[in-house]
């Protein structure tokens, strides 16, 4: 079964023993790591997080050669956390560069936009970057090991209603159907004419337009006959399930994943505590 | 004992001034094997939608009338009641499914009954390997199975619930025709295994003739005849009328006024065969097609997708001028990757595609869509304007056509594809064969000379699926080349030209269509053979003579009455 990421951008975790894990492991690991983001305050711990969700991706058998196709985003990303830090801000601390970019007198004194970059801004700089790394290691860790039947069941684990389970899967139905009416609609477009790499963005975006009246169409239709024959099962939203034909047992392996979450966030805590 | 009656039924969608149904009546027995028939819009749907109470509690409109299904009133039970005793399974199987396994799809239904875990084991087992699949499906995707095994998939889910009245709606009309012999096995298990209850809508005859105890036809919300199949398809004029086309050996039989109609292939052999004297030695005549010049020429084509699916492996034709092609073959055989690549929608990994004598890739997209047309199989995809003129306009406007010259060109499409007075309406609240034929208006006003169309006849009756092939004749005889992806194959083989069969990426046949089908490609192709081909067959007559239609076959044969 492939996962979101699998479905989305064919990157799949290839390590049986982790996908073999309870789905709340697989969510409460990356949360840890998401937890743990919002409390690293400096290049150290920031590097350690990054590190070890790294190794959590490794483990999980995710090849980390898919961050390529996130490289563009974290580049251009990373240069503009330096640039507001550089030209916006100025930090305490040793001055390693300083320029004056603008200045003019006015009634009421001398107005300066001084470029000032110090050792503190770099520092808050590359925490800031780091982080971003350690956020999109933990996002692809979770969507490269879950699968939406994973979410479901986790949702059942949790006592949710079952027709809230059922809308969530209907939720994912939703995104395959959607993501693939859109690209043969374009194709349709493309069929009567339409470049889509030649046309002007504004053209392209009233084309886009367009194209949302065959999706609405097309979404309107199947959600009225997907409830149709969801009922017709006896299914309804107030249907409540009197039993369950899956165990959601924990293993050993789950609940030592979930210790080790657990102690990170508290280890990230007490770092953030202490400095 | 009746398990279904309905009684007097009117019924009328909100918003809509007709009656979908006009007094219908119908009857059903405990165990009975009911079909019901009709052309598209004669209220089939609507009519089997009222016996699990989604018509009237579920859909707004005006009812009149009572339906008591296992003596519950259905207007009064909720559906979801109903639904434990009474199961419905769509034309459609994607609607119907919500998990991400197979596994899981059959047991959401399970869970709020209340059943133990080993009973609900048992009957996902026990339904599963009903229709035919085994353990193995249990972790795989349903949206990523075959046409068929989805459909069986949700012939186990209905099952699995072990209902005493199973509605099947249209379950074949989607499926190609390896999907279309799975899901007949399965209901054939169904009928011969279990004490159960069946209603079934259903186009194709043929299978009606073989299942049903009893045929109801509805047209225009009424039911206009009744009675057992042989005594239905007697009737072959008004049934033609009703858009209803009857099977070929009825046909047959009515013509040789045989005194009994049989609608059976192997019944109609056992009576034919004692009549036959032989063959009349002329050879049936050809269509006559002559090809005119070279239009679009592939050399060696193949196409790996992405994910490393080898779609086409080395495919070689020409299309002409002024023919109607048909290009069969199983699911996944490469028909629609070929036509998209005809198309220029899709770059072939290998090979080369020659338009007009110049490689596909050197016209740009705007010129391109001008001498080639590609026709989608769900017109709801390639409809995106906001009314009927503007969508059939919309690519005369993208040329930057004068506004006269696009007037002129989209009245005469309009009125070639019978959608004129329509031209201000949204096409979102089209119907579907008017929705179809804007999409095929919307392609041929910018004058192609290659038309492709994926699937017209898909899920169509039999009386919109003639007129829809018979206008594809009329645009080849204009000079254009029509390409048709097909799985009606008894249908296609009485219009088109040529037939180009594939499987598994490769070209296996290409010629005329009697000539494909009375060679092994045929079968090879797992292509349907016409029902009076069948029977010719059987009797073992002289295999150069290959009759395509009763009137062919009544032409070949010396019959001794």
């Amino acid at each position: 079964m492939p996962t979101i990421l699998g479905e989305l951008a064919g990157v799949e975790a290839t390590s049986p023993e982790y996908m073999r894990l309870h789905v709340l492991s697989k969510l409460a690991l990356p949360l840890s790591i998401s937890i743990s983001i919002l409390f690293v305050k400096d290049p150290a711990s920031a590097l350690s997080l990054v590190l070890i969700a790294g190794l959590a991706c490794k483990a999980a058998g995710i090849p980390l050669s898919s961050i390529k196709k996130y490289l563009a985003v974290i580049v251009s990303m990373s240069s503009f956390i330096v640039l507001s830090f550089a030209l916006f801000t100025r930090m305490p601390g040793k001055v390693l560069y300083e320029a004056t970019l603008y200045k003019f007198k006015a009634e009421k004194g001398v107005f300066e936009w001084t470029i000032e970059v110090t050792d503190t801004s770099l520092t808050y700089a590359s925490v800031f970057i780091l982080r971003i790394f350690a956020m999109v290691l933990s996002a692809i860790l979770l969507l490269g090991t879950v699968t939406d039947r994973d979410l479901i069941w986790g949702l059942r684990s949790l006592k949710l209603p079952f027709g809230a389970c059922v809308a969530a899967s209907l939720f994912f139905r939703g995104i395959q159907f959607f993501v693939a009416d859109f690209n043969t609609i374009r194709e349709a477009m493309m069929a009567r004419g339409v470049d889509f790499a030649k046309i002007s963005l504004a053209r392209k975006f009233l084309l886009y337009i367009n194209a949302l009246i065959p999706l609405l169409s097309l979404m309107i239709t199947r959600s009225y006959e997907v409830s149709l024959a969801l009922e017709a099962r006896g299914i309804a939203p107030s249907s409540r399930a009197l039993s369950s034909y899956h165990r959601y047992g924990l293993s050993h392996s789950d609940y030592i994943v979930l210790v080790l979450s657990l102690s990170l966030s508290l280890a990230y805590i007490l770092w953030w505590w202490l400095l | 004992m009746s398990v279904v009656k309905v009684s007097d039924v009117w019924w009328r969608y909100e918003g809509r001034r007709e009656y979908a149904l006009k007094g219908v009546s119908v009857e059903v027995e405990k165990g009975e094997f009911l079909a019901i028939m009709g052309s598209s819009g004669a209220g089939k749907t609507t009519l089997v939608l009222t016996m699990n109470g989604t018509v009237p509690q579920r859909i707004p409109g005006e009812f009149r009338g009572r339906v008591e299904v296992l003596g519950m009133n259905t207007a009064e039970h909720d559906v979801t009641e109903l639904a434990r005793r009474v199961a419905i399974v769509f034309e459609d199987p994607e609607i119907q499914f919500v998990m991400s396994t197979v596994e899981d799809e059959v047991v959401l239904a399970l869970e709020p009954l209340g059943l133990s875990r080993e009973e609900m084991r048992e009957r996902l087992e026990w339904s599963l390997s009903l229709v035919g699949l085994s353990r193995e499906f249990l972790d795989r995707p349903p949206l990523q199975l075959s046409g068929g095994e989805k459909q069986r998939v949700a012939i186990a889910t209905a099952l699995a619930r072990q209902p005493e009245v199973l509605i099947l709606d249209e379950p074949t009309s989607d499926l190609d025709p390896l999907g279309k012999e799975e899901v007949i096995a399965a209901i054939r298990r169904v009928r011969d295994e279990l004490d159960i209850t069946v209603i079934l809508v259903e186009h194709e005859s043929e299978y009606v003739a073989d299942f049903a105890d009893r045929v109801i036809v509805l047209s225009e919300g009424r039911v206009v005849m009744e009675g057992e199949p042989a005594q239905i398809f007697r009737r072959m004029d008004k049934l033609k009328k009703l858009g209803v086309y009857p099977p070929d050996v009825a046909e047959l039989s009515t013509k040789l006024n045989l005194g009994v109609t049989t609608c059976r292939l192997e019944e109609a052999l056992r009576l034919v065969s004692k009549l036959v004297k032989g063959v009349r030695t002329r050879a049936l005549r050809g269509k006559g097609h002559k090809p005119g010049e070279v239009l679009l020429e592939c050399s060696n084509v193949k196409h790996i997708y992405p994910d490393g699916v080898v779609a086409l492996r080395g495919v070689s034709l020409r299309i002409h001028a002024g023919e109607l092609v048909a290009l069969v073959g199983p699911n996944g055989s490469g028909k629609t990757t070929l036509a998209k690549i005809i198309s220029g929608l899709l770059r072939p990994t290998e090979g080369e595609v020659r338009l007009l004598g110049k490689p596909i890739e050197e016209y740009d997209r705007l010129h391109l869509s001008a001498l080639i047309g590609y026709v989608y199989q769900n017109p709801d995809h390639q409809i995106f304007n906001q009314s009927v003129y503007d969508e059939v306009a919309f690519g005369l406007r993208l040329r930057g056509l004068p506004e006269e010259e696009v007037e002129k060109r989209v009245r005469r499409a309009l009125r070639i594809f019978g959608l004129e007075g329509l031209e201000e309406e949204h096409p979102f609240f089209l119907s579907k064969g008017e929705k179809r034929r804007l999409a095929l208006a919307s392609v041929y006003v910018l004058d192609p000379k290659i038309l492709v169309v994926d699937e017209p006849t898909t899920g169509q009756d039999m009386r919109f699926s003639e007129t829809l092939m018979q206008l594809l004749k009329k645009l080849s005889e204009e000079g254009r080349a029509v390409i048709v992806i097909t799985h009606a194959v008894p249908l296609a083989s009485r219009y088109v030209d040529r037939m180009i069969v594939l499987r598994e990426g490769r070209i296996i046949g290409d010629g005329g269509p009697r000539e494909i089908l009375t060679s092994p490609i045929a079968s090879e192709g797992r292509l349907v053979m016409p029902q009076i081909l069948r029977l010719y067959r059987k009797l073992g007559l002289d295999p150069s003579l290959a009759p395509l239609t009763v009137d062919e076959f009544l032409s070949v044969v010396e019959i001794a009455l």
